[in-house]
């Protein structure tokens, strides 16, 4: 019993991870940015939907899109403005600024709300049900449904649409995407954009589960490097299973072998997989 | 354009010449805080108080030190919550910044490896933020602190719920795994093996991990009458929210060493705050007499309308740690460090902190009052005695 209730903790938690590391691992598929500021976009999400559900008295729920329309508009801003001019140079420029967006973040962050922990707490937060005697806590469940829905929505996206497969097709092959008349400036803000929303979605629901302050982000972005990688790069419903598989990870390791050994446990698993899985398959959404 | 020269020239020549008189009879207190970072929401009552009792001090015409006057003044670094950073920023204080003595930094992983700075190069620190006992117990001559030892956090709260009715029997202990934390546990364990309490849990987790529901499903499954928690503040806060959403009730009560006295917690939490207990070795309490600030109360009061926020102990520590260098170095009669040092291994005053005093290895003694949330407000309930009505047992999250 006990360990079905911390695997269900772990499957749980592990939905929220793996929506972190969608935004993730799609920007990073399609433009080959590892984007360092990504933990910085979750910080801003959570940020926005705290106000919406503090000032404007929105339900944190109601308030994701919001949150999302507003990050997808300062991703796409950020990619067609900055990161379009690098983004076919060397790796390390990427990282270089991307690790700059987020110090900035950041510190913008701690000038504008200060250090202060803020939690989004609606009143139905600590609220749980029992099944077969295992405590589902609602928020969870809803956080967990509510990444898979983002997730199973882009995969619907990458497959069915027009923008979906111009998306793929850049990513795949950059030239031929072009001879078809697909602008890759314009896809890339579009998909930069889409990986900041996602961002922004798992910000409010960290929140909701967890707390905000300036300094969530470099953990966030970590984990979310782990997880983005772990859950592979080409298909969105890949990086839900590898967050529910670094939740269970971390779950169980945290009792039965020792917790200080959690962040070992996500990294070791990190270099298991990158020493095992051949590198190509990292390319391509 | 001559004239523009000449003006700033002038002011550049004023600029240069008014530090170094000032310098001759200023004493400067140096310190890296974490100003930013993860530990930023606590370094602040560092710097904040720090500065404040400097003001002050200054304010009322300085110390008298062999004859001469002297205003203090704090030169301060952002340690950026990096422990390694913050070392090297003590290194530059000491050897760059050539300042007089030194304050110290928040928690005591920071404080672990700063005192081993200050004493290296024999330089005077008196620190207010790390209470881990292993600082004190090395030997070193030239670092005193004004936290309680972390060992003892928990007694006067395990002494409260073996008195009260009705008695607990059982108790879960979660600790973090950084310097503090491991000595609270440490501590914590020895004075439950003096008592009839049976520890049914005893569980260490990741500093700053976000997520305790591992730990608090086996929490749970161990039915305790007691939890006791140790951590950051901000950990402390996720703790009691997954508390609530997977159903974990103790059946008496959960206590926190950290957190609880700060405004964060009850802002964050909301009524989900309500019935944690906690512990304080500071309250602003108007019994509490200062020389320079009238009384704790005037003090809390003043540093609120100032910064904004209330101070809790840590703001109250730090400002005791200035005031010891106040009250040492007229005793001394000089800024040698050996002298300094001597004398405040002597000082016996009371603050709008506590009553200082130093033991043997350097670190005050002061009894944790033990506090509980009760309808959003922070109420001392225990120190030998009750003192406000607790609510014991704590009502269950599905009755409250």
């Amino acid at each position: 019993m006990l360990l079905m209730q911390i695997l269900l903790n772990g499957i749980l938690l592990g939905g929220l991870y793996g929506l972190m590391a969608l935004g993730m691992g799609l920007v990073w598929g399609v433009l080959n940015i590892v984007n360092l500021a990504h933990g910085a976009f979750i910080m801003m999400g959570g940020y926005a939907v705290y106000f919406l559900y503090t000032s404007a008295g929105i339900d944190p729920f109601a308030a994701l899109p919001i949150a999302m329309l507003a990050m997808f508009l300062f991703g796409f801003a950020v990619q067609y403005g900055i990161l379009n001019f690098i983004v076919r140079s060397a790796l390390l420029n990427t990282l270089l600024i991307t690790f700059g967006f987020d110090v900035v973040l950041t510190y913008v962050a701690q000038l504008l709300f200060s250090a202060d922990l803020r939690t989004i707490n609606p009143p139905y937060a600590g609220s749980n049900f029992g099944v077969l005697g295992l405590t589902v806590p609602v928020v969870r469940l809803g956080v967990f449904g509510v990444a898979l829905g983002l997730a199973l929505g882009l995969w619907l996206l990458l497959r069915m649409t027009r923008l979906g497969r111009a998306i793929r097709a850049t990513a795949q092959n950059l030239i031929a995407a072009r001879l078809y008349g697909v602008d890759p400036r314009l896809l890339y803000a579009v998909t930069f954009g889409l990986g900041a929303a996602l961002a922004g979605a798992a910000g409010g629901l960290f929140g909701l589960v967890s707390q905000i302050s300036p300094y969530v982000g470099a953990t966030l972005t970590a984990k979310s490097f782990v997880i983005a990688i772990i859950g592979g790069l080409q298909n969105p419903l890949g990086a839900i299973l590898g967050g529910i598989f670094i939740g269970i990870a971390e779950a169980t390791s945290a009792l039965y072998l020792s917790p200080t050994l959690v962040d070992v446990i996500s990294f070791g698993l990190l270099v298991v997989i990158l020493v095992t899985r051949p590198a190509s398959s990292f390319r391509a959404a | 354009m001559n004239r523009l020269l000449t003006t700033s020239l002038a002011l550049a020549l004023a600029a240069a010449t008014t530090p170094a008189f000032a310098q001759s009879d200023t004493i400067t207190l140096g310190a890296a805080v974490q100003l930013s970072g993860a530990n930023a929401n606590t370094g602040r009552y560092y710097r904040d108080a720090y500065q404040f009792t400097i003001d002050k001090i200054n304010e009322k015409g300085g110390i008298q030190v062999g004859g001469k006057t002297y205003k203090f003044a704090l030169k301060l670094y952002d340690s950026q919550s990096n422990e390694d950073l913050g070392m090297r920023q003590y290194v530059q204080l000491i050897t760059q910044d050539k300042v007089s003595f030194l304050l110290g930094p928040f928690s005591s992983g920071d404080a672990m490896k700063d005192t081993s700075m200050a004493e290296k190069y024999e330089m005077v620190m008196v620190q207010g933020g790390g209470a881990a006992r292993e600082i004190f117990t090395r030997n070193y001559k030239f670092i005193f602190g004004t936290l309680p030892p972390a060992d003892n956090y928990f007694a006067s709260t395990i002494d409260m719920i073996q008195k009260l009715e009705p008695k607990a029997k059982t108790v879960a202990l979660v600790a973090a795994d950084d310097s503090f934390d491991v000595s609270v546990a440490k501590g914590t364990r020895e004075i439950l093996k003096k008592t009839s309490l049976e520890l049914v849990a005893d569980q260490q987790y990741r500093e700053n991990n976000a997520d305790f529901s591992s730990i608090l499903t086996l929490v749970k499954s161990k039915s305790p009458d007691v939890i006791l928690w140790s951590g950051h503040p901000q950990e402390g806060i996720n703790f009691v929210r997954q508390q609530k959403s997977l159903d974990v009730n103790a059946k008496i009560l959960t206590s926190m060493t950290v957190g609880v006295p700060t405004a964060d917690f009850r802002t964050a939490l909301g009524a989900d705050a309500n019935y944690v207990y906690g512990m304080t070795p500071w309250l602003p309490n108007p019994q509490l007499k200062d020389k320079w600030f009238g009384d704790a109360a005037q003090f809390a009061k003043a540093y609120q309308d100032k910064f904004g926020y209330a101070p809790d102990y840590h703001a109250a520590s730090a400002a005791a740690d200035v005031e010891t260098f106040a009250y040492a170095l007229p005793a001394a009669g000089s800024l040698d460090q050996a002298k300094v040092r001597d004398a405040i291994a002597k000082v016996d005053f009371q603050s709008l902190y506590s009553h200082v005093k130093f033991d043997e290895v350097g670190q005050v003694s002061i009894p944790q009052t033990v506090i509980q949330i009760q309808n959003g407000k922070v109420v001392d309930v225990y120190t030998d005695k009750v003192l406000n009505k607790p609510i014991y047992p704590v009502p269950p999250w599905n009755k409250r």
